[in-house]
């Protein structure tokens, strides 16, 4: 069952993905991504990450391509302009290299078996706590210092975004 | 080790190469964007895939701080989008070649 519904999300979210690069206009790339966000978020629903399946969904799908979308209707770009992928030689030899570098990560991922070492996390662990008060444990004590400095970092984000936009007069 | 590990790691691969792929061959700077929005979909299953064979959070610690830093990209990223449109009336990424060489 499990597989089922692997295969049938994975390969939608690769057919979307595609339809990301081959769509005709920015708009449509723009919808094929919320779509393929949401296949993701079914994939970590499978990993057992449903807290980051909800997040996926909130912020990539929510957020994010509200400001992507948001973006392309305020540029008022002409859909000629990029109707085509590119096919210019030093592009053919970049998705050469691309082709290469997916042979080896297929062989490097697939090839070798991990490790067997074994975190604490278990599923009685998560069964009895729930996961998101395991998650919210660990992100408060271990990762603390870090999840303060992502906060900084949201902050200078949106300062540089609003710095950037204001129209120097 | 979990059931279908190497399935999911076979799809964030090819994910990421879709998306790698996509920001090769687009103009468009906006779709380059999402499709380094895609790589970074790819490299997060992997590390779900990775967190959970190993029963560790520490991979799924490192997909939250990876949104985190797209939001804040996505800010800069479409405001510097919105800049180059006002400058010079396009995005297309084959314009803006003053960095490059």
């Amino acid at each position: 069952m499990e597989l089922v519904f692997l295969l049938i999300c994975g390969g939608l979210a690769v057919i979307s993905s595609l339809l990301v690069i081959f769509a005709r206009s920015t708009l449509h790339s723009a919808l094929w991504m919320v779509f393929s966000f949401f296949m993701v978020a079914v994939i970590y629903v499978l990993l057992h990450a449903q807290f980051l399946a909800m997040l996926q969904i909130i912020v990539y799908a929510g957020a994010i391509m509200m400001f992507i979308i948001f973006a392309i209707m305020m540029l008022n770009l002409r859909q000629e302009q990029d109707s085509k992928v590119n096919t210019r030689v030093s592009k053919v030899i970049g998705v050469a290299a691309l082709i290469v570098l997916f042979l080896e990560l297929m062989l490097v991922s697939l090839g070798h078996s991990l490790s067997a070492i074994q975190g604490p996390i278990t599923d009685t662990l998560v069964a009895t706590h729930g996961r998101v008060a395991v998650i919210s444990n660990f992100l408060f004590a271990d990762y603390l210092l870090p999840f303060e400095v992502v906060s900084i970092l949201l902050t200078a984000g949106v300062i540089g975004a609003v710095v950037l936009a204001k129209r120097v007069k | 080790m979990i059931e279908n590990q190497s399935i999911y790691l076979a799809l964030s691969v090819v994910l990421f190469i879709i998306g790698a792929a996509g920001a090769v061959c687009r103009r468009n700077a906006i779709v380059v964007f999402m499709c380094i929005e895609i790589m970074l979909g790819g490299v997060c299953i992997a590390f779900v895939t990775f967190s959970r064979a190993h029963q560790s959070l520490d991979g799924i610690f490192m997909v939250l701080f990876v949104m985190a830093v797209a939001a804040a990209e996505a800010a800069v990223g479409l405001a510097i989008f919105v800049l180059m449109y006002r400058k010079h009336g396009s995005i297309d990424l084959d314009k803006f070649n003053l960095l490059k060489w």
